[in-house]
């Protein structure tokens, strides 16, 4: 009789441990499936940049190194090929691109072309729906740092691999606050 | 920063459980009353109710098993027909198909069909019961009177009703309550067809439809209010706190709320079955009296949503 009672006892919480790491892989994959909506946008914004840096080149010729710069960040964002190497590449991006939103402010011929007007109306709606995919990201990424963290199903993240995950933001400051860096080379 | 506001986890389950819980309930309290009305029929002749209640069981649940099946399987049709709504069409509304589009990536979801009512009042509903039926219903009244934030509420609010499973257990139990309302009428009539006809040469046994009916239509009734109130009035509530945790803009929804309130009557909706699904009721008030509004209202007073909404 105590046999049983240990037997079952240990079984359990075996059934215990299992369900704790099948939770976590199930809110790791959903992370990487999230990420799948924003590598959709992603691919549409490398799309594109061409378009829009051949219509700038036509009235601000001498805007060239904004131009180079988005022309390298978008090389790079292609580049990418991990998650997190992905999200550094394409915050380069959207920084060259957000300068090149400030230096067209001195173009009037270039802010009445249609062709530019379309283009940029189309950058902003692909930048709207890259906001809302990573709004979905990041909190799936957060549900699954709280499960890697938070006791007990840290216990089986440690032993199994599980580690916290970046989180898609905009911000400098955050990504600093990361134990380690991702490694990526341009 | 969490995934879900308190509650929603809670609300979808409790929807999921009620749905099965009335698909369960439904065919049990059916039967009951099949057993019912036999019990009294046979009564009368003096035979075993048993033996009737058994050949007879199967039919009724195979003709209520037809009507619900093409009930589930027609229902977005027929729901269209009832509100008259039309497919939006996407070019030329890039700005509704992008605020739902943008919160249904948000919220990681298949984006619902879009469709539209040709009334110049301001109301919105959703349906379905799954990913490829559920909708998002908007008169065109709310599409050309409020701006992007208040329309994005409006959507958001629908949104929360797909992902809570409200929409899947409404429909249900419209379906539900529209086969009682049925049998309810067959009583009915069958009531005034005894009552108006000549004194007939058997009096006995049309005294026993006469009670058969008044039992059948006063369960009918009864179970149909009570799946009215079953599912909760709290859901509206619920969906403009989910809504409010979508765009971050309580405001916003309440501002919406505002103008909605105002002239939320679609004309075409004639049916108080399918106001429930509105995001307010669609239908002119019939009775003078506040609190026998309230008791069987398909929606919460507004201004009570737009108090709590500017609290957030």
């Amino acid at each position: 009789m105590p046999v049983l009672i240990v037997v079952g006892v240990l079984a359990v919480i075996a059934i215990w441990l299992v369900s704790l790491y099948n939770g976590l892989v199930r809110l790791r994959n959903r992370r990487q499936n999230a990420f799948a909506d924003i590598d959709v946008q992603l691919r549409q914004r490398h799309d594109l940049v061409p378009q829009l840096v051949d219509t700038v080149k036509g009235y601000a010729g001498h805007e060239k190194e904004v131009l180079i710069k988005i022309t390298q960040a978008r090389t790079a964002a292609m580049a990418a090929t991990t998650i997190d190497g992905k999200i550094v590449a394409e915050q380069q991006l959207t920084t060259a691109l957000a300068g090149l939103k400030v230096q067209v402010e001195a173009y009037p011929d270039l802010k009445a072309n249609q062709n530019f007007l379309q283009l940029q109306e189309e950058l902003s709606d692909i930048e709207n729906k890259l906001a809302a995919a990573r709004r979905f990201f990041n909190s799936a990424t957060t549900e699954y740092n709280n499960s890697v963290e938070s006791f007990p199903s840290n216990l089986i993240a440690k032993n199994f691999g599980f580690k916290r995950e970046i989180m898609f933001d905009l911000g400098e400051d955050s990504r600093k606050q990361m134990e380690e860096p991702p490694k990526i080379n341009f | 920063m969490s995934m879900q506001y308190i509650g929603l986890d809670k609300q979808i389950r409790k929807n999921n459980f009620n749905s099965v819980l009335l698909l369960i309930a439904f065919p049990a309290l059916l039967l009951a009353m099949l057993y019912a009305i036999v019990y009294f029929l046979q009564k009368e002749h003096g035979t075993d109710p048993n033996t009737l209640f058994l050949q007879s069981a199967p039919a009724v649940l195979g003709g209520v098993g037809v009507w619900f099946l093409i009930a589930w399987a027609g229902h977005s049709t027929f729901i269209r027909m009832a509100t008259g709504s039309k497919t939006l069409d996407r070019t030329e509304n890039k700005r509704v198909y992008n605020l739902v589009e943008n919160i249904c990536i948000s919220q990681g979801m298949t984006m619902p069909k879009v469709y539209i009512i040709e009334d110049d009042s301001l109301n919105a509903f959703a349906s379905g019961i799954n990913n490829r039926s559920y909708s998002v219903s908007l008169s065109r009244g709310i599409i050309n009177k409020l701006d992007d934030d208040e329309l994005e509420g409006v959507i958001a609010h629908e949104i929360t009703h797909i992902k809570n499973r409200d929409v899947r257990l409404l429909i249900v139990s419209i379906i539900f309550v529209g086969i009682f309302a049925f049998l309810a009428e067959l009583a009915f009539r069958s009531l005034r067809f005894a009552g108006s006809g000549k004194k007939s040469k058997d009096s006995k046994g049309s005294g026993g439809i006469i009670l058969i009916a008044i039992v059948v239509t006063a369960i009918a009734y009864f179970i149909s209010i009570l799946l009215r109130f079953g599912i909760s009035r709290k859901r509206e509530y619920l969906a403009d706190a989910g809504a409010a945790e979508i765009t971050k803009k309580p405001y916003a929804l309440a501002n919406a709320l505002r103008k909605i309130s105002g002239d939320p009557l679609i004309e075409a909706v004639e049916s108080r079955d399918v106001a429930q699904l509105f995001i307010d009721n669609p239908k002119p008030s019939v009775h003078k009296s506040a609190s026998w509004d309230n008791m069987f209202a398909t929606h919460p007073p507004i201004e009570k949503r737009i108090e709590l909404l500017e609290q957030f």
